[in-house]
């Protein structure tokens, strides 16, 4: 299944790194943004499926707010990547969880599957080792 | 004419008349009345209540000396009478003793003839002086029985006299005392930079220097007694509420840090702490309490803290960077693909092992538990799981801390024997598992890894790979340590035996240091 992915990222190598290997996964990659504020306006204007979230952006540690409120407001399913973990370790409300930094493809690959299988309510057997769930 | 004798104990005699603080104060009722019974009672002209200074001897009381208040010690009868052994001493007729023949007082005016007098003596046993009584006849049979006892009772009634002036003297000093060192208390209190408490031993608040108000602008006294917890930040109250409880039953130090309302409405980080003060039964009798002002100390520490978690972002994220970094480049070169794969599995490894170095902020600290070897491992090796999501490599045994000396090459260590697994040994098959022993024997750790249920191992391969080599570099270069590879036909088995200090190299060099 193909859906349309916003990527939220202030590394752009890594973001960059990302687009490519969602594009291979034959995903629409409708942008990557650095900050918060870029992130909200885009996921107004257009339909986003799925968000991978940064926690710590050009605009400081605004990730998890902005996770948050394109999950339980924007009805995007959100998903959170990032070196540093611990920051939502207690989980995000409206959230599917969180992927560790850095990962390989195989990794985004099947928590972006996993992912995109709850939001159409397919039912998923056990979630992919390397993503750590929320709830 | 001999000068009277010094008493023995001359110097604690005149130390002791100094401390009752009688020697040149007013006449008084008390003491008159006995010099006047006690001249009715002999009939004699003259009485006296004499007391015996260093050079002069001193009337309390004095009748019929037409105004004298003493005389020299010289020509004391009285200094006589103090300085035997005896409590009373009699002179019938002066003229007739060589000690007092040519005294001026006998020679001349007022022609002393006869004495009698009775020593003043403290409970300790020094003579201050006599009560006496003259008179200007002879009187050659002396004393009478009556008089005798009259001036024994009389004497220790002078005496009872000026012990409750000593008493009712040093009471007095007492209590001032007290109030100086209740004044110097406050004055120190009060010009100390930190808020002074006291309390009763219930907790009961009944004391605040002036700090306190200063600080907390409340009126005096509005905190008495349990005001206090209300200055409290709401979120603090309960908790210092019962730390306080704790130090009362159980008497030990109270320390706390809480926020304290100041007077502008800003809460102020405090530090509290209280020490009772015991008796010599060892009861609480008060408790004395400081609050210290750390609001200024909390956010240096808070910046230091957050620099650190800053520069730990960091850290991590340019893993991330190379990481990508490293598919980015292999993009161009679709032929590199399985080596910039290893690659970038390798940096993945280190970058994991990072996560579960020590020490961590609150923040930094990774989402599993602890920061532990197995902690570590079993993230570690999460991609090998079996269909139930269950590990393939089961970790057991002792468990350790490591700190980032150790993390790299721990992260290679186990990477590239579980890569390796994957490949040619048992995590290639799906019922293959490995277990990996960890054991804590003295001054080494031995971390063995034991493969089951892979393909059968011929033996030792022909070449070994580089991954091969990093582990070796890994546990023998890095960690100080051996690694032994032992190709048994059910599996391979490896051995890392590491010294105890190697996954806590700088923590052992501070135990030792």
């Amino acid at each position: 299944m193909t859906a349309r992915i916003l990527i939220i990222e202030d590394e752009a190598l890594v973001a960059m790194e990302l687009r490519f290997v969602l594009e291979d996964l034959g995903h629409e990659v409708i942008g990557t943004v650095a900050d918060a504020r870029t992130a909200r306006e885009m996921a107004a204007e257009t339909q986003v499926d799925l968000a991978l979230v940064d926690i710590h952006l050009s605009d400081g540690p605004t990730g998890i707010d902005l996770g948050r409120e394109l999950g339980q407001d924007m009805g995007v399913t959100v998903l959170f990547m990032t070196a540093n973990p611990g920051m939502v370790r207690d989980g995000v409300a409206g959230t599917v969880g969180v992927l560790t930094k850095p990962t390989d493809e195989r990794a985004v690959q099947t928590a972006v599957d996993y992912a995109l299988r709850r939001r159409q309510g397919v039912p998923v057997e056990y979630a992919p080792p390397e993503l750590q769930l929320f709830g | 004419m001999p000068a009277p004798d010094l008493p023995a104990n001359e110097a604690e005699r005149l130390k002791a008349l100094e401390a009752y603080g009688i020697l040149d104060t007013g006449s008084e009722q008390a003491f008159d009345d006995i010099a006047l019974l006690l001249a009715e009672a002999f009939d004699a002209p003259i009485a006296l209540v004499n007391l015996v200074d260093a050079d002069r001897a001193w009337f309390k009381a004095a009748l019929g000396t037409s105004g004298m208040t003493g005389s020299s010690r010289e020509v004391s009868f009285c200094a006589h009478a103090i300085a035997g052994a005896q409590d009373q001493l009699v002179v019938p007729d002066a003229l007739a003793d060589p000690r007092f023949a040519d005294n001026p007082l006998v020679t001349g005016e007022p022609h002393l003839r006869f004495y009698a007098g009775r020593v003043l003596r403290t409970p300790e046993g020094m003579a201050l002086g006599a009560l006496c009584v003259h008179d200007v006849q002879p009187r050659p049979k002396g004393v009478t029985e009556l008089q005798n006892r009259m001036l024994e009772v009389l004497s220790r009634q002078v005496m009872a006299q000026f012990e409750l002036r000593r008493a009712i003297r040093e009471r007095e000093e007492g209590v001032q005392a007290l109030a100086e060192s209740e004044a110097k208390f406050r004055a120190i209190a009060d010009s100390m930079p930190q808020m002074v408490w006291s309390t009763l031993p219930d907790g009961f608040h009944d004391y605040y220097n002036a700090r306190w108000y200063e600080f907390t602008g409340v009126p005096p006294g509005s905190t008495d007694g349990e005001g206090w917890n209300g200055m409290f930040h709401p979120e603090d109250r309960a908790r210092a509420w019962a730390r306080w409880q704790e130090s009362l039953a159980t008497g030990e130090l109270y320390e706390i840090e809480y926020r304290l309302r100041r007077n502008d409405g800003i809460y102020r980080w405090t530090l509290g702490r209280a020490t009772p003060i015991r008796d010599a039964d060892g009861k609480i009798t008060r408790w004395f309490g400081t609050c210290t002002d750390i609001d200024d100390l909390k956010r240096m520490e808070q910046g230091k803290d957050l620099l650190s978690q800053e520069l730990s972002h960091r850290i991590k994220n340019i893993f991330a960077v190379v990481s990508a970094l490293i598919a980015l480049s292999a993009r161009e070169h679709p032929e590199a693909k399985t080596f910039a794969g290893a690659v970038r599995n390798r940096i993945n490894a280190l970058a994991r092992a990072h996560e579960f170095v020590r020490p961590h902020s609150e923040v930094s600290r990774p989402t599993v538990g602890d920061t532990t070897l197995h902690t570590f491992l079993t993230a570690l090796f999460k991609p090998y799981a079996d269909d139930a999501g269950m590990s393939r490599v089961i970790i057991d045994g002792d468990d350790a801390t490591f700190d980032d000396q150790a993390a790299t090459s721990v992260a290679l260590l186990f990477h590239e024997l579980a890569t390796n697994a994957a490949k040619y040994g048992a995590l290639s098959t799906p019922q293959g598992r490995v277990l990996l022993q960890t054991r804590n024997a003295g001054d080494r750790f031995i971390l063995t890894w034991s493969e089951t249920g892979g393909p059968s191992v011929a033996g030792e391969p022909t070449r070994a790979g580089f991954g091969s080599s990093l582990a070796t570099l890994s546990v023998e270069g890095q960690l100080g340590g051996r690694l032994e590879r032992r190709w048994l036909p059910g599996g391979l088995v490896v051995e890392a035996d590491l010294p105890a200090t190697a996954l806590s190299r700088r923590r052992a060099a501070l135990k030792t240091g």
